[in-house]
């Protein structure tokens, strides 16, 4: 029995070595060797003028973009932390509203709202100017990471800011104003660090929102340049140019994460006394007033454009009841569509599926190697999908290329992280006399996990393949690289739509989608209520 | 965690099996069967409007389709030749100087329909032959005074900065259309320089003009009847304006590719394309058939023009060439 556990115990090990070989390690170096094949010179050569503007335009964007989301985070953050309040309770999960939109669906729909032909320009006569260009995709970068923002930001309020310090400066006469400068403000220096860490690298790998607000102005990021080169050029150049441009991410991903690492407190010297909990105390009207409008104008505004686009007759008609009907669902919902949904399904469910497979696998082993995965799963989650596409194709694509198995090894190395880190850190909590108390009763390992610690964590189970299942699910930089005939995704077949430029129908899918993405989330949020801020901090 | 591994197995190796399996069944025996890869650039509607009349009359023969514009196909076909075949086995194009830039590269094998008399000798070639005739017309916005009546219209200073032109580069109707005003002794290049002169814009797509106009961004631009036609039905503020010097016809041709992997079953799908039963079907979907013993195909409401496709053939990267030194690009 016991050799036959060993044998178990050493099939398994076998089984997530060859995972993170053959999901992170091989294709790394693949791409890695096709680089050093090339050399330096010819790589340079290669990214050329066209390649350094685009990586210029990713850097000041996401740069941009980061300040404007750590701040507005940080103000909502303590908007909604210091005190309690039904009201602040419906600004939080107002504030979070934006996760569960595809931020490509975010582009289009602002411009529905705030485009030339919008529901503003209808309306008022009025639309944003450039934003079908670098302001607009600023923008929508900002409004897409204000809910990583605020969820980082207001952790670390609840554990790091100390009311009783902020209180003692007021009561010793500083202003607010100085109280916040010299009190709170140093307390919270790393948690905005860690914040700013995330939106930027976050904004450098979006795809969705300068591919839809980029191409009109002929703008491009790293992201885009990579899909341009790969999906509409055959030249040699244009490859070696992904290639170089793919390897340049790497360093910069890793560069921002190591500083984020170093920025970031370990938790033991962390933690103080979480002083007085905050007081139930009227949230100051004005700031709400000034929130609540930020989200109408930022999230609901062009939602409601986007549904009433789905909505109407014919193009350019004004969303009138008289021109509303359901025919672009109708319309939308073509052989195409219907394939593409198949995929997203299959390929949700079987990367969800997996990625908990292997996340309890990873947490079944001990202590440090367990570390040490979840180390290497959470790296490859912070590397851009353009990269992680073009590293896989150059691994796998000479057999497997244009089949959804391709696509689902990316997603796997992409999404890994999110079934491990919930499923790791609930695990140590599994307390070890119940384990302990099983065995000694005689139940073996596997009965053991069965009875005990399966149904013990099965709520973490579900919510991990929840979480892996919605990213999954709108997921579009990654399958954008790699699809092929009858492998187009969902989301591939919006953003195709979206270039042909019919919006109705176009619309009426991107509303589909975010329907099907809202009710998998909602799912999620009744499942993980309490504590859910690693829903997206991996 | 033994029960976990043993399911880990079974799940990752079906799950991988499953969607790794391309099934490209060899057909056995007389009768093709197995999957037909299809390379398209033809609209959607017209795709799964034929797909489907082929599900029902050829039912052992699976087709896969790869759909994208123009443009993205030809960047696909050109990385696969790079990394070694091109997959597909039918090409069907949506304009005949794209295609036939395939043949001339040996990419299309000689084949003849069994039908080929019914394809009019203006619109085929020995390696492919016409499916279906695209209307490029004018579309102006309801309320544009003066309304445009000819292609000359469009670069009057009353259209000044009001006209939207799709991108050839893009839509293969557009690139038919480049080939025939680079060609007409009427139009010439000149024509695409008094575009420009005139704030002429180059939007993407044929769609994108069309809502453009309808959304009010320009008062007149390039589109196809059909299309036109469709918004119109639905109650776009939109006209099609028939020009008085004709619609440009162009026709998108269909082909089997060299080295098909299934190549019966590409030819049994070629040639369904060009039989009534599918011509019908492309009829049905507002699309002009090839054919003209099929009826029911979207009302000509003018002359219709085209150039010497032959003459232009071999010339493809020249007119894009002399195009983009107007446009950019």
């Amino acid at each position: 029995m016991p050799e036959a556990r060993g044998r178990w115990r050493f099939a398994g090990w076998l089984l997530l070595a060859g995972a993170l070989v053959t999901l992170v390690a091989w294709p790394l170096l693949r791409l890695l060797l096709e680089g050093l094949d090339a050399g330096p010179g010819r790589l340079v050569d290669a990214v050329g003028a066209v390649g350094l503007a685009a990586v210029g335009n990713s850097l000041w964007t996401s740069a941009l973009a980061t300040l404007a989301a750590v701040g507005a985070g940080l103000g909502l953050a303590l908007l909604t932390e210091r005190g309690t309040g039904s009201a602040r309770r419906w600004l939080r999960l107002a504030i979070l509203v934006p996760l569960l939109v595809p931020d490509f669906v975010t582009a289009i729909s602002w411009g529905r709202a705030y485009g030339p032909a919008g529901l503003t320009a209808r309306l008022v006569g009025w639309d944003l100017p450039g934003l079908y260009g670098p302001a607009g995709i600023v923008l929508v970068l900002s409004v897409a990471a204000v809910p990583l923002a605020y969820l980082v930001i207001a952790a670390g309020i609840r554990v790091r800011a100390e009311p009783d310090l902020e209180r003692a400066a007021r009561a010793s006469g500083a202003t607010p104003f100085t109280a916040f400068r010299t009190v709170t403000l140093p307390l919270l220096a790393p948690v905005l660090v860690a914040a700013a860490g995330l939106v930027f690298v976050t904004s450098m790998n979006a795809f969705g929102t300068p591919a839809v607000l980029g191409r009109p102005a002929g703008f491009g990021t790293m992201t885009t340049r990579i899909y341009q080169d790969l999906a509409f050029s055959s030249a040699d150049v244009a490859f070696l140019r992904v290639v170089g441009l793919a390897l340049l991410l790497v360093v910069l991903g890793t560069a921002v994460v190591a500083v984020i690492d170093r920025a970031t407190p370990s938790p033991e010297r962390g933690g103080g006394p979480a002083g007085t909990p905050p007081t139930a105390s009227s949230a100051p009207w004005p700031a709400m007033v000034i929130a609540w409008a930020g989200v109408a104008l930022t999230v609901v505004l062009p939602l409601l454009a986007l549904l009433l686009t789905a909505l109407t007759r014919a193009v350019g008609l004004p969303p009138l009841p008289e021109n509303l009907t359901l025919a672009n669902f109708g319309r939308a919902l073509d052989a195409a569509a219907i394939v593409g949904l198949r995929n997203s399904a299959v390929l949700a469910t079987a990367a969800a599926t997996i990625a908990v497979l292997l996340a309890l696998l990873g947490t079944s082993l001990a202590g440090r190697r367990r570390r040490l995965l979840g180390t290497a799963v959470t790296l490859t989650f912070a590397l851009p999908g353009s990269v992680l596409a073009v590293a896989v194709l150059l691994a796998f694509g000479a057999t497997l290329r244009d089949t959804l198995a391709i696509i689902l090894l990316a997603y796997l190395a992409k999404l890994w992280a999110l079934g491990q880190r919930p499923l790791a850190a609930a695990a140590d909590r599994v307390p070890g006399d119940l384990l302990r108390a099983a065995r000694a009763s005689g139940a073996g390992a596997s009965a053991t996990a069965w009875t005990i610690a399966i149904p013990l964590l099965a709520p973490v189970l579900a919510a991990g393949w929840l979480l892996v299942f919605v990213f999954a699910l709108h997921e579009v930089t990654i399958s954008a690289l790699l699809y092929g005939p009858g492998t187009a995704t969902l989301a591939v077949v919006i953003l195709n739509l979206q270039q042909l430029g019919d919006p109705l129908v176009t619309s009426a899918l991107a509303v589909i989608l975010t329907a099907l993405v809202a009710v998998a989330s909602a799912a999620l949020l009744i499942l993980r209520r309490p504590g859910w801020s690693w829903v997206s901090l991996p | 965690m033994t029960g976990a591994i043993g399911s880990l197995l079974v799940v990752l190796a079906v799950l991988l099996g499953a969607c790794s399996g391309a099934g490209r069944v060899r057909p056995s025996g007389s009768s093709p069967g197995g999957t037909v890869r299809l390379y398209t650039s033809v609209t959607q509607d017209t795709v799964d409007a034929v797909l489907s009349v082929f599900a029902d009359a050829h039912p052992e023969i699976a087709v896969e389709t790869f759909r994208a514009p123009t443009g993205e196909l030809d960047a696909r076909i050109a990385s696969e030749r790079r990394a070694g075949r091109v997959g597909g086995d039918v090409l069907w194009g949506t304009d005949p100087l794209s295609v036939q830039a395939y043949a001339a590269d040996g990419l299309l094998a000689r084949w003849t329909p069994d039908e080929a008399g019914a394809v009019p000798a203006a619109y085929r070639a020995d390696r492919f032959w016409g499916t279906r005739i695209l209307n490029m017309v004018i579309v102006a916005g309801e309320a544009v005074e003066p309304m445009p009546l000819d292609w000359s219209d469009l670069t009057a200073a009353a259209y000044a900065g009001r006209v939207a032109i799709p991108d050839p580069g893009f839509a293969g109707s557009a690139f038919g259309a480049l080939g025939y005003f680079a060609t007409s002794p009427a139009f010439g290049m000149t024509y695409y320089r008094d575009l420009e002169a005139n704030g002429a814009v180059q939007v993407q797509a044929i769609p994108e003009v069309l809502t453009d106009v309808a959304e009010g961004a320009y008062a007149a631009g390039m589109t196809l009847d059909k299309v036109a036609r469709d918004a119109i039905g639905q109650g776009s503020p939109v006209r099609l304006v028939w020009p008085a010097s004709g619609a440009i016809a162009i026709y998108s041709p269909i082909a089997v590719f060299t080295d098909a992997g299934n190549p019966d079953a590409a030819r049994v799908f070629a040639n369904f394309v060009l039989g009534t039963a599918a011509q019908q079907a492309i009829a049905g979907t507002g699309w002009q058939p090839i054919r003209d013993d099929v009826t029911g195909g979207p009302p000509i409401d003018g002359p219709q023009v085209a150039p010497d496709w032959n003459a232009l053939f071999q010339q493809q990267d020249r007119l894009l060439e002399e195009y983009r030194s107007i446009f950019g690009g």
